[in-house]
């Protein structure tokens, strides 16, 4: 037999043992895959809400209850809508320190038979847009005509799909990138199709409580202020001067999010850390024991002729194997729930959450199985140390 | 040994499809009724799981009465079975428009993680099996 199967073999031969290291290597990463791939998306998401976002002050009726239905519209997806009068974009705008503003018109769809689905729908204006506009241009750069709608990335239409919205078809043209906050599960649309949507959704019945004429509403102004305002100074300055209003600084959104998500980011690297230190000593101490059981082995092959660091190279193997073998069934067991169940993941953190790409988690399972072979490699140094150290003669005349 | 390793196989399964089964009715089940009493697409989707969940059972049971040739052979109905079972949530069968709605949420994942696991021990049963057939030749 040659010397370079017996691990192999040794392995085999314990299969009880084996299955255990494997196991504890595999729940390490598993640990390790899964707990990253989460911080990971977690981050990608608020980075692409703070690209998305754009705006620097969002301004919205007070009588939408305060900045927690534009929270859960834009990180979470929920459906809402809320108007006030045309007329405040004006005053908004007239207000020091905005550099740029454009309004959009909220509308919720039902689950119901008026509508093929339940979404948030968001009117923009084309021209005077800086938030959704950049975004969309990336996927569609033509004229939006009447009931011509882009959907998010989670909307299940396709281009060339018709949406029912209160009993109007409207025409998917484009589809966007996902971004992993709620605008994915949004449909955009100009202010011509989305405020002829409101008459339709007043003419059956439904009360969206605006009062006046559905054409002079809007749900909500974004503003970019100049780089010499300060953002604060802007948004007091309209709370103050524009009544029935209240502007929201973007920052304030962004910072609850974040500290949510610094929160949960904490907790996974603290998760992580004490499965890896675990499992670090548990290996420790099994291969100690290892070592002692099989005193006599070591001493027969070091008679035969085997060398000392033959023999460290035999035990290095064995931790290589269990390791890279835990590890490949940890990170397939990783995959197995952060991929198929990421959208409930999201749905339950309730925070932007954007998945990383193909060639970024193969890195991050790459990642995996090294850091666990280093750990087990790690782990094995002392064993290797006294194996290599360990007097032939004397166990062999001792018998153990 | 090996038959040893085949029957925990079996009753591995089996535990699978119980779970499954169990399941679309219970922590994995589709959308709910719509207010006006009509039902979606996953809804119908989750009672053909149901279904295939009780066939899997009972297959399971008899394999483990059956001789080994008689067992490669359901085996290798549970493993196409099982592949069928991925590809109904989403696939063969349509689900709701929203991915944020439970049976893309909870359903689809639950399902199709179930039966790929079900597909994979299915495999390797059979080739155990198979391996076993060819020695006793």
């Amino acid at each position: 037999m040659k010397f370079s199967k017996i691990p192999l073999r040794n392995l085999l031969h314990r299969r009880g043992r084996t299955a255990v290291l494997t196991v504890l290597v595999a729940l390490l990463a598993f640990t390790l895959f899964s707990g990253a791939y989460i911080m990971l998306s977690l981050h990608s998401g608020i980075d692409s809400l703070e690209a998305r976002l754009g705006a620097d002050i969002i301004v919205v009726p007070s009588s939408a209850k305060s900045k927690v239905d534009l929270d859960n519209i834009l990180l979470q997806g929920t459906t809402g809508y809320f108007y006030m009068s045309a007329d405040y974009f004006d005053k908004i705008k007239q207000t020091d320190g905005v550099e740029q503003a454009s309004a959009q018109i909220f509308l919720a769809s039902l689950k119901a038979s008026c509508c093929s689905v339940a979404v948030q729908v968001i009117g923009f204006d084309p021209e005077a847009d800086f938030t959704v506009q950049p975004w969309i241009e990336k996927k569609y750069n033509q004229k939006l005509e009447t009931y011509d709608v882009i959907v998010g990335d989670t909307v299940n239409a396709e281009v060339g799909d018709y949406i029912t919205i209160y009993e109007k078809n409207c025409r998917v043209v484009a589809r966007l990138d996902r971004t992993g906050t709620g605008m994915d599960t949004a449909i955009y649309t100009t202010f011509d199709t989305i405020r002829l949507l409101l008459s339709s959704a007043q003419e059956l019945g439904h009360d969206l409580k605006i009062s006046g004429d559905p054409s002079s509403v809007i749900s909500a102004v974004y503003i970019k202020t100049s780089k010499d305002a300060a953002v604060e100074s802007v948004a007091n300055d309209i709370n103050l001067h524009v009544r029935k209003v209240q502007a929201v600084e973007t920052k304030n959104m962004l910072s609850g999010v974040s500290s949510s998500m610094t929160g949960i980011s904490s907790a996974l690297v603290l998760l992580i850390g004490i499965v890896w230190i675990l499992v670090f000593l548990i290996i420790i101490f099994s291969f100690i024991m290892i070592t002692r059981e099989r005193r006599l082995e070591f001493a027969a092959l070091r008679v035969i002729g085997v060398s000392r660091k033959m023999l460290a190279q035999m035990i290095r193997k064995e931790t290589a194997i269990v390791c890279l073998l835990g590890s490949i069934i940890g990170v397939l067991a990783g995959c197995l729930v952060v991929f198929p169940f990421g959208s409930l993941i999201e749905v339950s953190l309730g925070l932007p959450f954007l998945t990383p790409r193909l060639s970024t988690a193969a890195g991050l399972a790459a990642g995996t199985v090294l850091g666990a072979l280093i750990t087990g490699i790690l782990a094995s140094l002392w064993t290797v140390r006294r194996v290599s150290r360990l007097e032939a003669s004397t166990i062999l005349r001792e018998g153990n | 040994m090996k038959n040893r390793k085949i029957c925990v196989l079996d009753a591995a399964i089996l535990i699978l499809f119980c779970l499954l089964t169990i399941g679309v009715i219970t922590f994995l089940r589709p959308c709910g009724v719509h207010e006006d009493g009509s039902y979606s697409s996953c809804h119908w989707a989750g009672r053909i799981l149901f279904g295939f969940g009780i066939t899997g059972i009972l297959e399971m049971v008899f394999v483990l009465l059956l001789q080994k040739p008689f067992r490669f052979g359901v085996n290798a109905a549970v493993f196409l079975q099982a592949v069928l079972m991925v590809m109904i949530p989403g696939g063969i069968v349509s689900l709701c428009g929203m991915n944020t709605m439970r049976c893309n949420l909870i359903m689809r994942p639950g399902v199709q993680v179930i039966s790929l696991v079900i597909a994979l021990l299915a495999a390797i049963n059979l080739w155990m099996i198979w391996r076993l057939i060819q020695k006793e030749k």
